[in-house]
């Protein structure tokens, strides 16, 4: 069972994490997390200190775990951008000091590092409205530069080819065409929209999130790797090659939001973020494509409508909207010990499957806390 | 001339907009500046809202436009109501009532709440509203902090059938410092007006150290316009000017809201993750007979739902329910 113990600040309690349920649970490594979460309060999604708390909790987590594996999200640097698109001199002090983050931890731990930015971020030329359309447009929070679309008219059929022919969309995809792209990946259809839309880049679709991101991914068809071995060409190799280094020394595989190519501070290789036209955004399923080394664009894809699954008896009801566990994750299949940490709240323990993972508790930018969650503490 | 929708009662005319800057005057009558204008519809759990006890597990469709009339240093959603409209309207969504009553039902909604501001700045659209959902038989809520007039907490109940007033605070000090306004009077007043005829919820952010000391009197004052009258006391999240202000401490409110439990048997402490304080016990037998999640501001969901209809299940004891209880997808595919 997984527990969950969450601490709301100068509060904690124990719960399971797929039922929701309280336990009263005092194991060593719940008492463990809790001292870790006591002496780490989160100080927020754009607070200056949000890097430092990723790198502070992990090397306390490292000191009282012993970890061989270490997975760290970074991304601090990726909610300032989205929401106030700093100057340029300021975004490159950040990515420094993101860099120089992982960096420390690096130094203090001895680890070895596979560092890998999740794509460079742009400002955003324009926002694309179809709230107006008779079918319905759906566009998540976080992954705006695709619109999920169902039910469709004629009309809506001419709106689209009207934005098309424009350049404001630079594609819409029907189903069959998505399944095709990604004939070789097991695929649950019925969570697929109608019709994918895909903004041209820069551009965004209008989601309900109040706040508008001021920047947004770059079209990222590569994404940045430095690893100690040479030869990664796919985001699906990525964890292949963490898996290997696994066997002879530690190792932690470090995420940076926000910075891509242009971006990265380390020698690096390109390597391909997608497939063809379909280029992965941050999010749970480029993270999932990372850590299980198969594309994940299937299990909740750009644009389905989550808030169908979000009733009364959700199973994981602090996950979002994940509706169970992943499988096959990096940490899943070690046999050492591992922990996550990251400011990218329920991504932590969902997508690396490490023993134990402390995250924000944070949505939509609004600090609630910090949780951790502990998968295995039987090694 | 003077507009009557809130207790403000601003002079508007000669470029004047009035303190949510929402209204102006136009050949001798008030009128809104920004019509027919909305900040989002975005879908939610009621119980995220929050409303415990209207619709139990429905799917609302949550609505707002832009401004306010009230001044609150940590006011959640600045970005939006404490913005100038006028600045915002580039990102505003263009939705006659019709079209925004149809997209609730294209999403699965089963009813449309008015949460983003505050619903008495832009009443005119409100009302438009309000006879269009009448029409399609969606029920309409909202959040409001009832600081209107008279005349415009009866268009609210008229607009409205279920309401969670934000009662902030009692005292003066506290009003003019962290509300911008003078006192709660017509809060109160208004809070008594709409239980009269709305169903109504409450809902108190408390700061530690700074309005803690108000749980007393507000929960004799509720006690006194209803002992059914659910009450979330809300841990507040720092935001805006108090941003760096301490976390409100757990055990101390906690401790605090005890004694009330028994005059009060609807008290909620909420709006902080994994809160054990939101579930409702049936008043009579003490059964559990509604249990929920609390999700801090990721919202809070119902968990299960154990009434029968609205009777405790051991004793049978009629809990205050505004409506039925109703399946999140109950009305997906119905558009
Ligand atoms: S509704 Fe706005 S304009 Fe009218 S009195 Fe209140 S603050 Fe002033």
């Amino acid at each position: 069972m997984s527990l969950a113990i969450i601490d709301a600040r100068e509060w904690q309690t124990v719960l399971d994490l797929r039922t929701g349920r309280k336990r009263a649970d005092d194991s060593p490594a719940v008492r463990l997390a809790k001292r870790v979460l006591a002496r780490h309060p989160f100080p927020g999604d754009t607070d200056a200190r949000g890097n430092r708390w990723v790198t502070d909790t992990a090397l306390d987590l490292v000191g009282e775990y012993d970890p061989q594996f270490v997975f760290l999200i970074y991304a601090q640097q990726f909610y300032l951008f989205r929401f106030s698109c700093p100057p340029a001199a300021e975004r490159a002090a950040m990515i420094d000091a993101a860099f120089a983050e992982a960096e420390r931890f690096a130094n203090e731990t001895g680890f070895c590092t596979v560092v890998v930015g999740t794509g460079d971020m742009i400002p955003t030329a324009g926002y694309i409205d179809l709230s107006g359309l008779d079918g319905l447009a759906v566009t998540s929070h976080w992954l705006t530069r695709y619109c999920g679309l169902y039910g469709l008219s004629g009309k809506d059929g001419d709106e689209l080819r009207r934005l098309t022919a424009s350049g404001l969309v630079a594609r819409v995809a029907g189903k069959d065409e998505l399944l095709s792209l990604f004939a070789d990946v097991p695929a649950a259809a019925e969570r697929l929209p109608d019709f994918l839309a895909v903004a041209r880049e820069g551009y965004c679709f209008r989601s309900t999130l109040l706040r508008r991101p001021l920047m947004v991914p770059a079209g990222n068809e590569v994404i940045p790797v430095s690893a100690p071995l040479a030869g990664i060409k796919s985001i699906t190799e990525i964890s292949g090659q963490v898996r290997k280094l696994l066997a002879d020394r530690k190792v932690a595989l470090i995420l940076l939001e926000g910075v891509g190519v242009k971006d990265f501070r380390l020698p690096h290789e390109p390597c391909a973020n997608g497939r063809g036209w379909y280029s992965y955004e941050p999010g749970e399923a480029q993270y999932l494509t990372i850590s299980t080394g198969s594309h994940q664009i299937f299990s909740y894809p750009p644009g389905y409508r989550s808030y169908r699954e979000d009733g009364e008896n959700k199973e994981y009801p602090f996950s979002g909207y994940f509706t169970s566990l992943p499988s096959g994750t990096l940490g899943q299949g070690f046999a050492g010990r591992s922990i996550a940490v990251g400011n990218r709240s329920m991504f932590m323990h969902t997508v690396p499957g490490a023993d134990i993972a402390v995250e924000c508790f944070a949505r939509n930018l609004y600090n609630q806390g910090c949780m951790a969650v502990i998968h295995r503490q039987d090694k | 001339m003077k507009c009557n929708y809130c207790e403000r009662r601003c002079e508007l005319g000669d470029g004047n907009y009035g303190v949510c800057r929402m209204y102006r005057e136009e050949g001798g009558a008030v009128r809104e500046r920004f019509p027919r204008r909305w900040s989002t519809y975005a879908v939610s759990r009621i119980e995220s809202l929050p409303f415990y006890h209207a619709y139990p597990g429905s799917r609302s469709m949550t609505i707002g436009t832009a401004g306010c009339n009230l001044e609150c240093r940590y006011c959640a959603n600045a970005f939006v109501a404490r913005e100038d409209p006028a600045a915002v309207q580039d990102a505003m969504y263009d939705f006659t009532p019709a079209q925004l009553v149809r997209m609730a039902a294209k999403l699965g909604c089963h009813n449309i709440v008015f949460t983003v501001n505050e619903p008495t700045v832009s009443l005119p659209s409100l009302l438009e509203l309000g006879a269009e959902s009448r029409k399609a038989g969606m029920p309409l809520g909202c959040l409001t902090n009832a600081y209107a007039t008279e005349e415009a907490t009866d268009l609210l109940a008229e607009v409205f059938s279920f309401v969670n007033v934000s009662l902030k605070g009692l005292s003066r000090a506290f009003c003019r410092q962290y509300l911008g306004i003078p006192n709660a009077g017509p809060v109160l007043r208004n809070i008594k007006r709409l239980a009269a005829t709305t169903h109504v919820e409450v809902t108190t952010p408390v700061i530690q150290s700074v309005n803690d000391g108000d749980i007393d009197p507000i929960a004799e004052f509720l006690a006194d316009v209803g002992q059914g009258i659910p009450w979330h006391v809300f841990r507040l999240l720092p935001e805006y000017r108090m941003k760096y202000a301490a976390y409100p401490h757990i055990a101390a409110i906690d401790a605090a809201l005890e004694k009330h439990r028994r005059t009060l048997p609807y008290i909620y402490f909420h709006n902080f993750v994994g809160s054990e304080w939101v579930n409702t016990l049936c008043p009579h037998c003490g059964a559990t007979v509604i249990e929920r999640f609390s999700l801090g501001c990721g919202g809070d969901r119902l968990d299960r739902y154990h009434c029968r209809g609205d009777a405790c299940p051991e004793c049978g004891y009629r809990i205050a329910i505004h409506g039925q209880r109703v399946a999140w997808n109950a009305k997906e595919g119905t558009e």
